[in-house]
């Protein structure tokens, strides 16, 4: 993303500020944009959401570093998130995590080196009665067994063009 | 809500959650009704309901409400807590999801109640499609003129702000939710002064639970005495029980406070799932101190559940199939909370990650038996010396699993070490 | 005032006071981290955990506010516990830098333990690694394993100084301190950052490894640099014949005084300082025909008693001239007029003291000596130097201090003093202005010498001798007191 932001989306900034009686609280919505936007919080995402706001950057990279949801380095064009917590772990979401791993070759946390999929793990995702569940770009599947998991990925190797048959070995950290 | 639904709550069919079919349930007629009503009042009915909060502190919302100070200079504000990140809870999401009305309803009640012209609905960040769906509620609501200025013709004026989390299960706690809100890292807050006093921006504030504001319609509509009456003595009418683990159907139930555990594992949850039977319970969310079968027949009601050592928490029961290894439950109970430390407290900060590296070393074979007894001692020195409840949380459940279960997790030690020496 | 018992004893102590508070100020230990007495109540170290009746658990005495009758215990077994298992936290995730570390005799970990700690230390997992020896500004070092998060440092940056330039990510056990994007703290109170940390986190690159705290000396005294008088204490190594060094002053530390500098020092007092102590005048000089020779103090004053009868007898006794600044205190200044009466009256005196700096808006003040206040209550004018004016007006000068050469090149002094017989220099320091005049008198700094100053407030503040001045050099007092006796002869006080 451009280190300046256009006119559009100051005003929707603008427009989230407004409905907080003071500025600084609109720093969470206003991040969650420009993430959205740019794929990341970097030091740019950062001052842009200082300068818009009226904070220090300094306090902007304090929340980025405390929530889990905000990355620094943009993701793959698919996320996978899988819950691990205890309803999903019981229900096998350790088998899960396994599959996507050799599937995609990533650790959690990793992304291909195709750009297309990052892998992460969360604690409880509030699905617990679809246990085991995870996400696919924020869309919530549960329960998943392997047979969903190949499913889903088929889907979306199909969606980004890619052949059949696991990703590559390579991986980037994500 | 009526309470004769006791199956598993299904995916409510299309459209249900849009306003037209709300108001043909009823929606939206106690907002109208309270709002005729003075505030004081409002608050009377609430406090005869003997509501208690549904997100794991239990404290009765007509108390919590009457300590508000509407006659500053501040604005009074409502916070909505719907951050849900209690392990094994999906209430909120459901409520939010399925009948975000309903939640605007209580939202609109509550607001009257305690004078509050601006409520934000802290959402957890994870649950994008209940904020979406929550968002597309207020807008139907604007323009049926139940949400903005002179709300139901009245001069009333309320506006609801979706408001969404990042990711820091600590957020959840009240104080920790109010910095959040304020452009800050989810800290919690030295208390006193209370929210109650000093809230969000310095001003009074009311933070509740979701499912705690969406039985505010009813009391308002059968009244206080009906809602009470529907419950335990001091802890009024039902909630949403939501089971998840080794049960043969998963999913919220509605039930009557006081409902045996049992019942609800095996009479409406269909008992454990197939080829397995439950050794344990976690009766409120994964910081309920875990329970074993002898405990089953204690009734689902906050002080009962206090007394035994354990608590009602969010309602999240959480059932343990014999096939599960406790050390794996040891294992993701201190992993979890060391993740969701928010570091500000010396044991809290450090003893979490404590736990948890112990239980790592255990679950990986290189552990032995008196690591059990330093789990303890580390959770013992958390116990009661934090500065939010957050560390309670992460030591008793551990406290409890080792106390009840330690034969098991001595065998599931050893048989990791065994196995390792055999690598 | 209220009425609690701390241990059984009885207390009394304004209404609104800690528990905390109350304990400090009636000389009874209750150990703490994160609290600072700048500060509002943290309540995150959880090391001043108390017990107090009514409560079921323990309550923290930096946030608690006594009541009435209150009663508060420190020494039961349960506050014991509570603090041993603090420290055991806080050492489970901390290094074993002891042996190199410079906080070593002073941190407040290392004190604990000691106090209330004792036990074998039980953590058999593997700690986190963080970062070390980070420098951050100025000439300050951090260490993220050392660091306790007690936050005082970025709570100094954000409240006292207002600068921030100092954080807290990420969160749990992986939360950890630093600057912005590399964004270093220059701000002139970086160095009460190291003051502040309890630990040995952040430290002074200054200070690092030179010396072990335990080796100081320590002496209370008031730094001169400029009008606010800020007390400090002076940490210093007496020299040795032996080694041939003199004194060494290692550190310049805040002494706190809520009337004067709260409980700062700005780094100016605290670096400056120190090297102020170096390159300084031992001995009686004269400058004679392209000489130099040394003098003693006996030849030097009849030297310029002489000099100054001789005028007084050519009925010129009003061209003695005085140069003078506001390094001088009070009762230096009073001998002045009282051994040069006819000089102060006849207006025939100037002051050059350092040229003005910029006041920061906390301590640091506009004007740079400590005196100048003081000057003024005490009816002096506080002329600027004119050179024209001076090299007119005397036969026979006596300069305190070398600011001049900050008011005028030195060429152009020299220049102006060529004119005059007889002149004496007053300094500490050896410096370009030796050589523009005819004897150098070494004189004694603040640490070495007694007296008061006035500050900017008015407030008037003496110091003592924390260490003897080097060589011959003397306090400006004694050689004023000296020379008043052989100019007007034993007249007691009160003249």
């Amino acid at each position: 993303m451009s280190p300046v932001l256009s006119a559009e989306v100051r005003e929707e900034i603008r427009a989230i500020a407004s409905r907080y009686p003071r500025g600084e609280a609109a720093l969470l919505p206003v991040l969650h944009l420009l993430q959205r936007l740019s794929g990341a919080i970097t030091p740019v995402e950062e001052r842009q959401a200082a300068e818009a706001l009226g904070l220090d950057p300094i306090r902007v990279r304090e929340v980025v570093t405390f929530h889990t949801m905000f990355r620094t380095r943009r993701a793959g064009t698919h996320v996978i998130e899988v819950c691990i917590n205890l309803s999903c772990t019981m229900a096998g979401s350790e088998a899960l995590v396994a599959r996507l791993r050799e599937v995609l070759g990533i650790d959690p946390g990793e992304t291909t080196a195709d750009g297309k999929f990052t892998l992460v793990t969360a604690e409880c995702l509030g699905n617990c009665d679809r246990a085991p569940c995870l996400t696919v770009d924020g869309e919530d599947h549960g329960p998943v067994d392997a047979a969903a998991i190949d499913g889903v990925l088929a889907a979306l190797r199909r969606e980004e063009g890619l052949g059949e048959g696991t990703a590559s070995r390579e991986r980037g950290k994500s | 809500m009526t309470t004769t639904s006791l199956r598993p709550l299904m995916d409510a069919a299309e459209n249900l959650f849009r306003l037209d079919a709300y108001r043909r349930r009823g929606g939206y007629e106690s907002a109208r009704k309270a709002l005729k009503m003075a505030p004081s009042d409002v608050m009377a009915e609430v406090r005869k309901a003997e509501l208690r909060g549904r997100g794991g502190a239990g404290f009765p919302a007509g108390i919590k409400w009457g300590f508000i100070r509407r006659d500053g200079d501040k604005p009074v504000y409502l916070c909505v807590n719907a951050d849900e990140g209690e392990p094994g809870t999906f209430k909120d999401r459901w409520l939010m999801t399925h009948e975000p009305h309903l939640l605007l309803e209580g939202i609109i009640i509550t607001a009257h109640a305690v004078g509050a012209h601006s409520a934000f609905v802290y959402v957890r960040g994870e649950y994008e499609g209940a904020a979406r769906r929550l968002e597309e509620a207020i807008a139907e609501a604007r323009e049926a003129g139940f949400l903005g200025e002179k709300i139901f013709g009245k001069d009333f004026d309320l506006e609801v702000v979706i408001h969404r989390g990042a990711g820091a299960y600590i957020c959840g706690e009240e104080t920790a939710l109010l910095e959040s809100l304020e452009g800050k890292r989810g800290e919690p807050r030295l208390k006193p002064p209370f929210p109650s006093s000093i809230g969000l921006f310095g001003a009074p504030t009311v933070i509740n639970n979701v499912e705690t504001l969406c039985n505010v319609p009813r009391i308002i509509g059968e009244g206080g005495e009906a809602f009470a009456a529907a419950g335990r003595p001091g802890d009024g009418g039902t909630r949403l029980f939501g089971v998840s683990g080794a049960v043969r159907r998963p999913g919220l139930y509605e039930l009557p406070i006081g409902t045996p555990l049992r019942e609800l594992l095996y009479a409406h949850a269909g008992g454990p799932a197939e080829g397995t039977s439950i050794k344990a319970v976690i009766p409120g969310g994964l910081s309920a101190p875990i329970l074993r079968p002898d405990e089953f027949d204690l009734p689902l009601e906050c002080s009962v559940l206090a007394g035994a050592g354990t608590m009602i928490g969010s309602g999240a029961v959480i059932a343990v199939g014999s096939n599960t290894s406790m050390l794996e439950v040891l294992g993701v109970m201190t992993r979890f909370y060391d993740h969701e430390s928010c570091g500000q407290c010396t044991p809290c900060r450090i003893g979490t990650s404590w736990m948890h590296k112990t239980a790592a070393r255990l679950a990986s074979g290189d552990g032995e038996s008196r690591d059990f007894d330093e789990l303890v001692r580390v959770a013992v020195s958390i116990k009661g010396r934090t500065f939010c409840p957050f560390g309670d949380a992460a030591a008793l459940p551990v406290l409890a699993l080792v106390g009840k279960f330690r034969a098991e997790l001595e065998e599931r030690a050893s048989e990791a070490a065994a196995r390792k020496r055999s690598c | 005032m209220l009425k609690i018992r701390i241990d059984g004893r009885e207390i009394e102590t304004p209404d609104g006071t800690t528990v905390l508070a109350a304990a400090l100020a009636s000389g009874i230990e209750i150990p703490h981290f994160c609290h600072h007495p700048a500060f509002e109540p943290e309540g995150t170290c959880r090391m001043c955990l108390v017990g107090i009746e009514g409560s079921p658990k323990l309550e923290l005495a930096c946030a608690t506010k006594v009541k009435e009758g209150m009663k508060v215990s420190t020494d039961t077994p349960e506050v014991a516990a509570a603090r041993r298992d603090v420290l055991e936290f806080l050492l489970a995730e901390h290094p074993l830098d002891c042996p190199v570390c410079d906080k070593a005799g002073e941190c407040r970990l290392q004190d604990y333990y000691d106090r209330h700690g004792r036990f074998a230390g039980r953590f058999r997992e593997t700690r986190e690694k963080k970062d070390k020896i980070v420098p951050i500004g100025r000439s300050l070092l951090l260490d993220n394993e050392r660091c306790i998060l007690c936050t005082r440092c970025v709570r100094f940056l954000r409240r006292v100084t207002g600068t921030g330039e100092l954080g807290v990510y990420q969160r749990g056990v992986r939360t950890w301190i630093g600057l912005y994007e590399g964004l270093k703290i220059d701000n002139d109170y970086s160095g009460n950052l190291v003051e502040i940390c309890p630990v040995g986190a952040i430290t002074d690159a200054d200070f690092r490894a030179r010396t072990r705290t335990w080796l100081l000396e320590k002496g209370d005294s008031l730094c001169p640099h400029c009008g606010r008088g800020c007390n400090v204490t002076l940490e210093f190594r007496s020299g040795s014949e032996r080694s041939g060094e003199g004194t060494k002053v290692f550190r310049v530390r805040a002494r706190e005084n809520p009337g004067v500098n709260g409980h700062w020092i700005c780094d100016i007092g605290r670096y400056v300082y120190p090297k102020g102590i170096e390159d300084r005048c031992r001995r009686v000089l004269m400058n004679k025909d392209g000489n130099v020779t040394e003098l003693s103090w006996d030849q030097a004053l009849v030297l310029l008693t002489e000099k100054v009868r001789a005028l007084q007898g050519a009925g010129r006794g009003g061209r003695v001239g005085l140069v003078l600044d506001t390094f001088l205190s009070n009762e230096e200044l009073a001998l002045v007029r009282r051994a040069f009466s006819g000089a102060v009256a006849g207006r025939n005196y100037w002051f050059a003291d350092p040229l003005p700096g910029r006041a920061d808006g906390l301590l640091l003040t506009a004007e740079r000596t400590p005196n100048r206040r003081g000057a003024l209550d005490l009816g002096f004018e506080l002329r600027a130097p004119d050179l024209r004016e001076i090299a007119k007006s005397a036969d026979l000068i006596l300069i305190f201090g070398t600011a001049l050469l900050e008011h005028f090149p030195e060429d152009i002094v020299r220049e102006a003093l060529a004119g005059i017989q007889a002149k004496f220099l007053f300094t500490a320091h050896a410096g370009a202005l030796d050589r523009s005049v005819d004897v150098i008198l070494p004189t004694a700094l603040m640490g070495e010498r007694s007296g008061s100053v006035t500050n900017i407030d008015g407030k008037v503040q003496s110091f003592h001798p924390v260490w003897n001045p080097p060589g011959d050099a003397r306090p400006a007092g004694d050689i004023l007191a000296d020379l008043d006796r052989a100019l007007n002869g034993e007249r007691g006080v009160g003249t």
